[in-house]
């Protein structure tokens, strides 16, 4: 018996610390001492960045300046501005991002997207879609800069590339789409959610807190005033649905609640951090991104098991759109914070295009001054 | 080491004890069925007799249909695959009906009608066992206590599954069966009304949460502490104080400075779990009906800590914003 | 005066662990005994502290006053007084405090006799306060992760370390805590139910005997635990309450940083059915 006891007493405590994250932690306070906003993590879990591939080759301020692509090139309506040399440089990077040579993609390289006897040929769908998708790239770095260029950043080069959402995949690894409706009978019915779903970080919420929130656009603030109103509306089962988009949120950058929250009070946005500001020029951006540049492709996009290279719509029919973590995959600064913009100007995007521009909130100001931000003009 | 009263280290055997007889109106008892040296380690080792009874019957009956609801709906959500069901159990729901249903009894039963019916075996089942322990206790001549008790945890589970549902007149705000899901439920109460941390009501109840952990540790050690005395014979000690009593109330005097007596103390025991659901139930019931944002409420009577700024703006106030 | 009417033959001389005769004494019905001294101490200048604290801060609203931790990027370190140095003090006070009065109240259980129940469970408390404030930190690194001195800022604290693992109900040892706390809950009302239920009996009926308290409780469920043995699963309840509540938050940080509903992905991924 006494040898059973030592042997129990050295397996059980190894198998309970089995299931642990042993070690240090990463640490970062981010709120007034001992409010417990703290940002904790363990080196060996949490995503990992990659390499990122450099430009295929110097781009230098000659080539920059060169002929338009429109004078040497067919049916180049988004970068027909652009010089030839730019242009060929930024196809090159294109195909490194979505379908690098040599991967396991089909018709990797050029062709992914090109018919090769007829380069400007749209009929491969895969070209039409990735103009539109020029389009997108463009449109997010120009006009949704109060998502990620705040508080003082380098705002001349804080955007992103094909690479950011896609890294090297045709399709990007972390997207969503609608979830089939539940059966109106209880066999089968989740009720759209009490599943363990990856979606809401494994918490028994509505798996689908999507499809309201980043393509619809329905009220994620729950929360009421001191006393109930007659417009108190938001009852418990729409704020777990808002607190599973949060969830989701929280998963896609690796961070915590108190990432922009204090809980106290979450709803204040006096005592919240600057990230939470982000946080909702990012969905409203997701929005814009999912409506009117994926959705808008409507029939572009192959039905299932149509296309030549896969699946393009989720099991619904609606097409793969973005959330927080197809940019973001588990850092909060996607990419760790890495300024690839500044090696491919074509991608910064003009003035505003198709959807209207945020104004520009001034810097958060410091406490004294707090009183109300002034509007900027959004920079042409 | 010396012996520290925890675990009984020679149980005794003797005749089983069939009770103390009821009077003449009341059903047979049923066992008693013998003993368990385990159970004999900790406490009394024989099990049974019990006494069954129509209300008794009829709560296990009622209790058994509304787990049979519960896990059926369950089962029914995985397909009926048996393989799903364990591996998911902890995540499976039966959820209340959607909030167009209102507070009608008129819900389909596979939109909720099955949460409510459940619901209803539930209470049933519940309010009979409270009636059994009313008239169980009558039967024996004894005081009420027991029953009274029972009646403040039932007073939570009302407010939480009826009460307020009805008040806010609709079935959706009520609690879903389901281990995670009812946290989910718990987690999403405090973020929609304002972190019930702020609630004087909920507040209230953790202290007597707290406080009747903290009483049973002390009274559960004073008791075997004072065991070489006789102590756990708290009835004999309270008619006719022993040195047990007057040990274990010296204890505390000379702790604390003051003391309770051997039935005292146990007032003290039954107040503190009481009021533990009864000020928990007040708190449910004034949230969303009385109060919208217990924080808000709580800066309005001066009691919640300002941080310092952060100085951030909602951007939706911000003109030109975008949806 | 403030002895009770059997008191005097019980306050004899002896059971002191440290000092002998020189503090053997009683103040009125308070023994004191060498850790009553230095529970005096550190009880007086912990508050003390506490009180200075309010009046450097910005509020002496009792519900408001709050004595914080340090910064994290302090580490290990002594803190400045203003910059979280005097909760760290306040929290040494208190360390002291505590462990003084579970040892006074262990020279009293040896002067009257009885078991040391009372200051063993009291050390379970302890034992979650000082895994609070102590062995998290230094696990974590830094004395900021303890907990501020306040009544409502020590719940905002609590809010914050929850949801810094997103949803802390998930918590598998913090699920366990909780079910103890209302198990305690529950047999408490019952114990003190049954027992007033058998010396406070119906109108006209004569005070009844354990016979009644069992027979009562094996109609009821078909068992009865009995006098003795409420006594020890309540002790055993209420200590599980708060050691698995001290589990719980020293795995939160040191042990696991993800949010605790991921951590059910064990579960999920079993061999047998994945």
């Amino acid at each position: 018996m006494k040898t059973l006891n030592k042997l129990v007493a050295i397996a059980l405590p190894a198998l309970l610390l089995a299931g642990c994250e042993l070690g240090s932690k990463e640490q970062e306070q981010v709120g007034f001492r001992g409010t417990a906003m703290v940002q904790i993590s363990d080196p060996d879990s949490k995503a990992k960045v990659g390499d990122i591939p450099a430009p295929p080759y110097e781009l230098t301020a000659e080539m920059i300046a060169g002929d338009r692509a429109s004078t040497a090139y067919e049916n180049v309506p988004v970068l027909g501005n652009v010089s030839v040399d730019e242009f060929n440089y930024l196809m090159q990077a294109m195909t490194t991002w979505i379908a690098p040579d040599g991967s396991n993609v089909k018709d990797a390289g050029c062709t992914y997207c090109h018919n090769p006897e007829n380069m400007a040929s749209d009929e491969k769908y895969t070209k039409v879609v990735a103009r539109k998708m020029l389009l997108m790239t463009q449109n997010i770095n120009a006009n949704w800069k109060p998502h990620f260029a705040g508080q003082g950043a380098d705002q001349e080069n804080a955007g992103v590339t094909c690479w950011t959402c896609h890294r090297g995949n045709p399709v990007p690894v972390n997207n969503w789409s609608s979830a089939v409706p539940d059966p109106s009978t209880i066999t089968g019915n989740k009720r759209g959610g009490n599943t363990p779903a990856q979606t809401v970080a494994y918490a028994s919420l509505n798996s689908d807190p999507f499809t309201d929130y980043l393509a619809d656009k329905e009220t994620i603030r729950v929360g009421g005033k001191e006393f109930p109103t007659a417009a108190s509306k938001a009852a418990i089962q729409s704020t777990e649905k808002t607190y599973g988009l949060m969830m989701h949120m929280s998963q896609g950058l690796g961070v915590n609640c108190t990432f922009c929250h204090n809980s106290n009070n979450f709803a204040k946005w006096e005592d919240s951090r600057p990230q939470r500001v982000n946080a909702w020029y990012g969905i409203r951006m997701v929005r814009d991104t999912n409506n009117n540049y994926i959705s808008a492709l409507g029939d572009v996009w192959p039905a299932n098991g149509k296309g030549a290279y896969g699946n393009r719509r989720g099991p619904h029919g609606d097409p793969l759109k973005v959330n927080c973590a197809t940019c973001h995959q588990g850092v909060n600064k996607p990419l760790g914070g890495a300024k690839m913009l500044k090696d491919y100007p074509a991608l910064k995007g003009a003035a505003p295009v198709a959807a209207p521009a945020p104004v520009v909130a001034a810097a958060p100001a410091p406490a004294e001054t707090a009183a109300a931000a002034e509007a900027v003009k959004p920079a042409a | 080491m010396a012996y520290q009263n925890i675990f009984t280290q020679v149980q005794l055997r003797g005749e089983l004890e069939a009770g103390v007889p009821l009077g003449p109106h009341n059903d047979e008892r049923f066992g008693p069925f013998g003993t368990s040296w385990l159970m004999g380690k900790l406490g009394g080792a024989q099990l049974g007799p019990v006494y069954l009874g129509k209300l008794g019957i009829a709560s296990l009956l009622s209790g058994f249909i509304a787990i049979e609801i519960m896990g059926l709906n369950m089962a029914a959500s995985v397909n009926w695959d048996p393989v799903q069901f364990v591996r998911q159990f902890f995540w499976l729901a039966l959820e209340p009906p959607a909030a167009k249903y209102g507070f009608t009894v008129g819900v389909p039963l596979n939109d909720g009608g099955w949460w409510i019916a459940a619901g209803f075996f539930l209470t049933a089942s519940i309010l009979l066992w409270w009636a059994r322990t009313y008239v169980r206790a009558k039967e024996l001549g004894m005081g009420t206590h027991v029953a009274w008790a029972f009646g403040s945890a039932i007073w939570l589970y009302l407010v939480l599954g009826f009460i307020r549902p009805m008040m806010m007149g609709s079935w959706a705000e009520a609690v879903p069966f389901g281990i995670f899901p009812h946290l989910d439920w718990t987690a999403a109460f405090s973020i929609r009304y304002g972190n019930l941390f702020y609630n004087p009501f909920h507040a209230l109840s953790i202290a007597f949460l707290y406080g009747s952990t903290l009483l049973f540790a002390m009274h559960g050690a004073t008791i075997l502490a004072v065991g070489r005395y006789g102590g756990e014979r708290e009835i004999e000690q309270i008619t006719d104080r022993g040195t047990a009593s007057e040990r274990a109330a010296l204890f505390w005097r000379w702790t604390m400075g003051w003391n309770a007596t051997m039935e005292s103390i146990h007032r003290w025991a039954w107040w503190f779990a009481v009021l533990t659901t009864l000020t928990g139930g007040i708190g449910i019931l004034l949230t969303g009906t009385v109060v919208d944002n217990w924080f808000l409420w709580a800066v309005d009577h001066g009691f919640a800590r300002e941080y310092p700024a952060t100085g951030v703006v909602d951007p939706a106030t911000l003109p030109g914003a975008p949806q | 005066m403030a002895v009770l009417s059997f008191e005097r033959k019980y306050r004899v001389r002896g059971g002191t662990l440290i000092g002998g005769d020189l503090f053997d004494f009683w103040v009125g019905p308070f023994y004191v005994g060498f850790f009553g001294v230095t529970t005096a101490f550190f009880a007086a200048l912990g508050t003390a502290l506490i009180i200075y604290g309010a009046a450097i801060g910005d509020t002496w609203n009792p519900w408001l006053i709050n004595i914080a931790p340090p910064d994290i990027s302090y580490g290990l370190k002594l803190a400045p007084l203003k910059e979280g140095g005097l909760w760290q003090i306040v929290t040494i006070c208190a360390v002291g405090a505590f462990c003084s009065w579970a040892l006074r109240e262990v020279e009293i259980c040896r002067k009257l006799g009885i078991g040391y129940h009372v200051p063993a469970a009291f050390g379970m408390a302890i034992f979650a306060y000082v895994t609070l404030v102590v062995f998290r930190p230094l696990l974590m690194g830094a004395w900021g992760y303890g907990f501020p001195y306040g009544i409502f800022p020590h719940l905002d604290w609590v809010s914050n370390t929850g949801y810094q693992y997103l949803h802390f109900h998930y918590n598998p040892a913090h699920m366990l805590a909780v079910s103890f706390f209302f198990t305690t809950a529950l047999a408490l009302g019952l114990h003190g139910a049954l027992v007033l239920s058998a010396v406070n009996p119906a109108k006209g009926e004569t005070v009844k005997s354990p016979e009644y308290e069992d027979t009562f409780f094996r109609d009821l469920i078909g068992y009865s635990v009995g006098t003795l043995g409420i006594h020890r699963v309540g002790l055993l309840l209420a200590m599980n309450a708060g050691f698995w509540s001290a589990v719980c938050i020293i795995i939160s940080g040191p042990f696991w940083s993800r949010g605790w509903p991921e951590w059910w992905t064990w579960w999920l991924n079993l061999p047998i059915w994945s």
